[in-house]
């Protein structure tokens, strides 16, 4: 058939990938088919977003996870050979995206931020490479063409409930030797920083956990949410990793960035480059996160903050 | 009595690389280290030993400089290295990795258990793992941040997904990638690098294994991400931090 696969294991996640898949299925005149979880009734949604087929991926018995699809989604796009197939770059996703790829011997771009068709009709994509310190193009030289998309790349597709389609309910596939026994829904921090004006982030400048409540009030002062450094949350546990700002955490693009101690490695400057202004606060005058802000102090965490605090409450007093 | 096979790539140390004329990447004054995950990876399998009691190979296809790596890698608590380098290794794509690395699983080293990074520090294409289990055809469970082996032989692992975490079962052979958040890699001891000399080394030559494959995906370009903002440092001092705020004022940041 040729066209253009998306598949995923969220309805909001498949909206976003029939977004870019509607537009780059539009420019060559071609089909865009969704394989997404759910019931029939949900179907339609996806025909009105975009889709011309849905294959409905209906729920697998207890304990199976979406990955038992992999075969038969394989055995799909086998059969209707699809130019390209997408898949949000959420965890399942790309642990599916990677297998499926392994299966139909084709290449996959990871983590893909752009993707954009050449005169020659070449899709070239692109992604970050050595923590984000460098923009990597890719082409892909077999067919499909594979990308994993971070969610919130694109915005759901507008629905247009006037678009018809076709709707094909999946067999089951056989069960995984990998049981689901049991989950674990994290409690969400009860903000979202990812959305937040201002971040405070606490990096590993600071010492110990109760010492916290200094950029807490900072953050308060001017009305920021915190976040922190992948060593803050994944070692030491200090705080939630929702609240993680990095490649492989969250990705923040706030007005105000305020980073209390933090070094700045290319991981997480990655995770602020979206910020419009950045300020660090680091005793140490090379550290790298002062290449990558607009406005820094060179001292201590532990003797600037409150200083800083005092000095934020007069000006805006006045 | 398990057999562990914790693969790693040798790759550059991504803190050195320095942003060059014209937006190239100056890898002129690059050093190189075990990818970050990849010591979480071996670590793991050193751990399983230790309660487990079996074998720990490590295992990683990469350019013959890399032959430090693999010295590094059996200091980490590893039995024995599989090391197939050649020059044509280095910058290796996912799917190639995935299929040299199973060749040589397939063919030489009886496995209970594989464990990978899920990525790597370089690429961080998070591939290999999930690639490599569909090439050797046994189930995959990524992403994993706690990992138990119970007394009937069976994983049992903690995965992370978005909205929390699945605990999950699979009978053996298996391969896992795991997150950082597993377990803190050790840092080798100058006695732990005395006895890694010691520990036996496979070489394997790229004339040895099947040929490879193509890369499927081709690198059209690689320029410096642009993120220099021109810091303007103050001091800690009454007249700086009054500065600081100021200059924060005039951005209209604070109000």
């Amino acid at each position: 058939m040729a066209g253009i696969l998306v598949i995923a294991e969220r309805k909001d996640l498949a909206w976003e990938l029939l977004n870019i898949g509607r537009q780059l299925a539009s420019q060559v005149a071609t089909t865009l088919t969704a394989a997404v979880t759910g019931q029939e009734d949900n179907a339609q949604n996806h025909i009105a977003r975009g889709a011309d087929e849905v294959l409905l991926m209906s729920t697998l018995p207890e304990g199976q996870a979406f990955d038992a699809w992999i075969p038969v989604i394989a055995a799909e796009a086998k059969k209707a050979d699809p130019d390209m197939i997408l898949l949000a770059a959420t965890a399942r996703g790309k642990d599916f995206a990677a297998r499926l790829a392994a299966h139909l011997g084709t290449g996959l771009c990871s983590n893909c931020i752009a993707l954009s068709r050449g005169e020659d009709g070449t899709v070239v994509m692109e992604r970050l490479a050595y923590g984000g310190a460098a923009v990597q193009q890719v082409s892909c030289v077999t067919r499909p063409v594979m990308a994993t998309i971070p969610t919130r790349t694109f915005a759901p597709a507008p629905a247009d409930h006037s678009r018809s389609g076709e709707i094909r309910k999946l067999s089951l596939p056989s069960p995984s030797p990998v049981r689901i026994v049991a989950r674990k829904v994290k409690e969400r921090s009860s903000q979202d920083i990812t959305e937040a004006k201002v971040v405070v982030c606490v990096g590993r400048g600071m010492e110990k956990e109760e010492d916290i409540h200094i950029a807490r009030q900072l953050a308060d002062l001017v009305r920021g949410e915190i976040g922190c450094t992948r060593p803050i949350s994944e070692e030491l546990h200090w705080l939630p990793d929702d609240l993680c700002i990095g490649l492989s955490g969250v990705q923040v693009k706030p007005d105000l960035y305020i980073g209390l101690g933090v070094s700045g490695q290319i991981q997480h400057v990655t995770g602020i480059r979206g910020a419009r202004v950045i300020c660090a606060v680091n005793k140490d005058e090379n550290a790298p996160i002062f290449q990558a802000a607009d406005l820094g102090i060179v001292g201590d965490l532990y003797d600037v903050t409150p200083k800083l605090i005092e000095e934020l409450q007069k000006a805006t007093r006045r | 009595m398990l057999n562990i096979v914790a693969c790693f790539k040798w790759v550059i140390d991504e803190a050195y690389i320095r942003k060059g004329a014209s937006g190239a990447l100056d890898f002129s004054a690059v050093d190189y280290k075990i990818s970050d995950y990849d010591r979480n990876a071996i670590e793991e399998a050193a751990r399983l030993k230790g309660l487990h009691g079996g074998s720990v190979t490590v295992l990683t296809a990469n350019a013959p400089e890399a032959s430090k790596g693999v010295k590094d890698a059996l200091s980490r608590g590893a039995d024995q290295a599989f090391f197939a380098g050649d020059p044509t290794f280095n910058q290796l794509e996912s799917s190639q990795t995935a299929s040299i690395l199973g060749e040589i699983i397939r063919s030489r080293i009886p496995y209970d258990l594989i464990i990978c990074g899920e990525g790597s520090s370089d690429q961080y294409a998070q591939q290999v793992g999930p690639r490599l289990a569909e090439n050797l055809g046994i189930p995959c469970i990524s992403y994993v941040q706690k990992l138990t082996i119970g007394e009937d032989g069976r994983i049992v692992a903690e995965r992370r997904v978005e909205e929390g975490v699945e605990v999950v079962e699979a009978p053996l052979p298996v391969l896992v990638t795991v997150l950082p958040e597993i377990n803190i890699p050790r840092i080798p001891g100058v006695k732990d690098t005395l006895m890694a000399s010691k520990k036996p080394v496979v070489a394997i030559k790229k004339e040895d294994l099947p040929p490879v494959g193509a890369a499927l995906l081709q690198t059209l370009g690689m320029t410096a991400t642009r993120m220099e903002r021109n810091c303007e440092k103050f001091a800690a001092t009454p007249e700086g931090i009054a500065g600081f705020v100021e200059a924060l004022q005039k951005r209209g940041l604070i109000s």
